[in-house]
C-alpha cells in the first residue's frame, strides 16, 4: 500500500510540474488547443452544416452540424493527445532531457512516463470538453454530455497520447515524427467517420476504419451525444488499443533513455 | 557504511550499430568497487568513454547494472530508488535544466520532487541563488542566461535537498577561471558540511585541488585509486617531467595528476633524459 501511494504521490508531482508550465502559459496554451478545434466548427458546423442540413444515420435523424460537433470531440482528444505527446514528448525527452532529470530523483522513470502521458490526456480531454460545452451551448448535445463525454475523452486521449510517446522514443529526430502524423493520424483523421458516417464508404475501407481506434471514439462519443445507436464492439477495440499502446509506449521510451 | 558505496558494478549493453568490444556488447563498466565517506571528495578521471558517465547512471538508479550493487546511505538503490535518491543531489553532464521554468520557480519545482515543502523549497532556492551568484537571475527564462550561468543553475538545483551525497558530472565544463573557482569555493563547503563528493571531471588541477582520493578509470576499469599526491608519487617519482610545450622548447616540471593520468590510460609524458 505505501509503495503505491509512494507512486502516486510521483505520478501526482510530474503531472503538477506540468500543470505549472500550462498555468504559466495559459494563454499561450488557449489559443493553440482551442482555435483549431473551434475553427473546424465553424467551418464544418456551419459552413458546410448549411449546404447539407438535415441526415439519416443509422435510422437516427441528426443535422449535420450536431454530427459534425461530435465528430470533432473525436478529432480534438486525436490531435490533442498524440501532438503533445509526440513532437512535445521528443523535446522533453530529447532537447531539454528532463524526463531523465526527474527520474534520478525520488521520482522513478516508470512515475514519470505515466504523469507525461496523464497530463497529456488530461490537457486533451479539457479541450474536448471545451467543445462539448460548445455543442451543449448551442443546442446540439444534451447538457448531460457534459458529464458523460469527459471520462470517453480522458481514456482517447490517454491512447492517443500513448501513440504519440512511443512516436517519440522510435524518432531519431524530431522530423520523423512526420510519417505517423502523415500516414497514421490525418488517414485516421479522414477516414473514421469525423465528417461522414463510415458507412458511405466502400465495405472493405469501413473495415479498416473499424480497426483504427478513432472510429470507436467517434461512435461512442455519438451515442452519448446523439443518442446514436450503441455498437458494442467499439469497447474492446477502444480498450484493446488503449491497452497495447499504453504498455508499449511505456516500454519504447524505458528502452530509448535506460541502457 | 559509507554514505555512498559501490560493490563490484558491473554494466554491459548491447549497441545499436555492433561496433563493439565485445560482438554487440559493450562492457561500459567492469568491476568497479569504491567508497565514498562523509566528508569526502573522490575523484573519477578517465578519458571519454571511460565508463565514468554509465557509472554515475548506475549510482543514480537510472541504468540498472548487469552485476554489483549500489547503495546510499546504505539503501540498495536498484531496490528502493525512491528511499535511496532521497539523499542525492545529482548534475549531470549534460544540460538537463527545465526551460519551461524560470531560474527560481524550477528550484523550487524541482525540491518538491524531495519532499521539500514549498515555502521551505523557496527559502533554499533563494539562499541557492545568492550563494551561486544567480540572485539576479531568479526571475529569468533558463534561455535566456548564459551558458556558464546555466551550469551554475544545474549545479544550485543539485543542492537543492541539501543531499548527503553529491554526484558531480564534469561540473566546471566551459566556465571560465573565475566561475570555477567559486564552485570549488562551494563544494568545498558542502564537503565540509559531511556531503560525500563524487566529481568527474576532465580538469586534472581540479581533481588535485579538490579531491582527497581519485580513481582512474579506462575501458570500463578503475586502474588505481588513492590521494593524488600518493598516485604521483607510486607512478611517476619525483624526478622531473620533461614536456615540449612547442617545437624546440622544452619544459622541465614536477610530475603531476596529469603524468600520472596519461600514464595509466595508454598515453604518456617522458621522464626528463628518456628518449621520446
Amino acid at each position: 500500500m505505501k509503495t503505491i501511494l509512494d507512486s502516486l504521490w510521483g505520478v501526482r508531482c510530474v503531472w503538477l510540474r506540468y500543470f505549472d508550465v500550462f498555468r504559466k502559459s495559459i494563454r499561450y496554451y488557449l489559443v493553440t488547443s482551442f482555435t483549431e478545434p473551434v475553427l473546424y466548427l465553424l467551418s464544418f458546423g456551419l459552413g458546410v452544416g448549411a449546404l447539407v442540413g438535415t441526415m439519416n444515420v443509422n435510422g437516427v435523424p441528426v443535422s449535420y452540424r450536431s454530427f459534425v460537433f461530435a465528430g470533432i470531440i473525436g478529432q480534438t482528444v486525436l490531435f490533442q493527445g498524440f501532438y503533445e505527446a509526440s513532437f512535445g514528448g521528443f523535446v522533453r525527452m530529447y532537447y531539454q532531457k528532463i524526463f531523465s532529470a526527474m527520474a534520478v530523483t525520488p521520482i522513478t522513470l516508470s512515475e514519470v512516463l505515466w504523469g507525461e502521458l496523464l497530463w497529456d490526456a488530461s490537457k486533451a480531454a479539457v479541450a474536448a470538453e471545451a467543445v462539448t460545452l460548445i455543442g451543449v451551448a448551442m443546442g446540439d448535445f444534451a447538457p448531460l454530455a457534459l458529464l458523460t463525454v469527459p471520462p470517453v475523452a480522458f481514456l482517447s486521449s490517454l491512447l492517443f497520447a500513448a501513440f504519440g510517446l512511443a512516436v517519440a522514443a522510435r524518432a531519431q529526430s524530431i522530423e520523423e515524427i512526420s510519417y505517423p502524423q502523415y500516414l497514421v493520424i490525418f488517414p485516421m483523421f479522414l477516414f473514421c467517420g469525423v465528417f461522414y458516417p463510415i458507412e458511405s464508404l466502400p465495405g472493405w475501407l469501413q473495415w479498416v476504419a473499424w480497426a483504427l481506434p478513432l472510429t470507436s471514439v467517434v461512435s461512442i462519443v455519438r451515442t452519448l451525444t446523439l443518442d446514436f445507436p450503441f455498437q458494442p464492439w467499439a469497447v474492446p477495440i477502444l480498450a484493446g488499443w488503449l491497452l497495447v499502446l499504453v504498455a508499449y509506449s511505456r516500454k519504447a521510451m524505458s528502452g530509448r533513455l535506460v541502457k | 557504511m559509507a554514505p555512498l558505496r559501490v560493490s563490484r558494478l558491473s554494466k554491459r549493453y548491447r549497441t545499436r550499430n555492433g561496433g563493439t568490444r565485445d560482438g554487440g556488447t559493450l562492457e561500459a563498466v567492469c568491476d568497479v568497487s569504491f567508497d565514498v565517506s562523509a566528508g569526502e571528495c573522490f575523484g573519477l578521471l578517465g578519458p571519454n568513454g571511460a565508463g565514468k558517465s554509465t557509472t554515475i547512471h548506475c549510482i543514480t538508479g537510472f541504468y540498472p547494472p548487469t552485476s554489483g550493487e549500489v547503495f546510499l546511505g546504505g539503501i540498495d538503490v536498484q531496490r528502493e530508488p525512491k528511499a535511496a535518491r532521497r539523499i542525492l543531489g545529482v548534475c549531470a553532464q549534460d544540460e538537463t535544466l527545465d526551460s519551461d521554468f524560470r531560474a527560481f520557480d524550477q528550484l523550487v519545482r524541482y525540491a518538491t520532487f524531495f519532499h521539500v515543502p514549498v515555502e521551505e523549497g523557496k527559502r533554499r532556492a533563494r539562499a541557492l541563488l545568492e550563494r551561486f551568484g544567480l540572485a539576479e537571475k531568479s526571475a529569468e527564462q533558463v534561455e535566456a542566461l548564459s551558458g556558464g550561468m546555466k551550469r551554475r543553475l544545474q549545479v544550485a538545483r543539485a543542492l537543492i535537498s541539501e543531499p548527503g551525497v553529491l554526484v558531480l558530472d564534469e561540473p566546471t565544463t566551459g566556465l571560465d577561471p573565475e566561475v570555477r573557482r567559486v564552485l570549488w569555493q562551494i563544494l568545498m563547503e558542502e564537503r565540509g558540511k559531511g556531503a560525500a563528493i563524487l566529481l568527474c571531471t576532465h580538469y586534472m588541477e581540479e581533481a588535485e585541488r579538490l579531491c582527497d582520493r581519485v580513481g582512474i578509470m579506462a575501458k570500463g576499469r578503475i586502474l588505481d585509486v588513492d590521494s593524488p599526491r600518493s598516485l604521483i608519487e607510486r607512478h611517476m617519482g619525483t624526478t622531473e617531467v620533461e614536456e615540449e610545450i612547442r617545437p624546440g622548447a622544452i619544459w622541465r616540471r614536477p610530475p603531476n595528476l596529469e603524468d600520472v593520468y596519461l600514464k595509466l590510460t595508454g598515453t604518456r609524458l617522458h621522464n626528463a633524459g628518456e628518449a621520446p
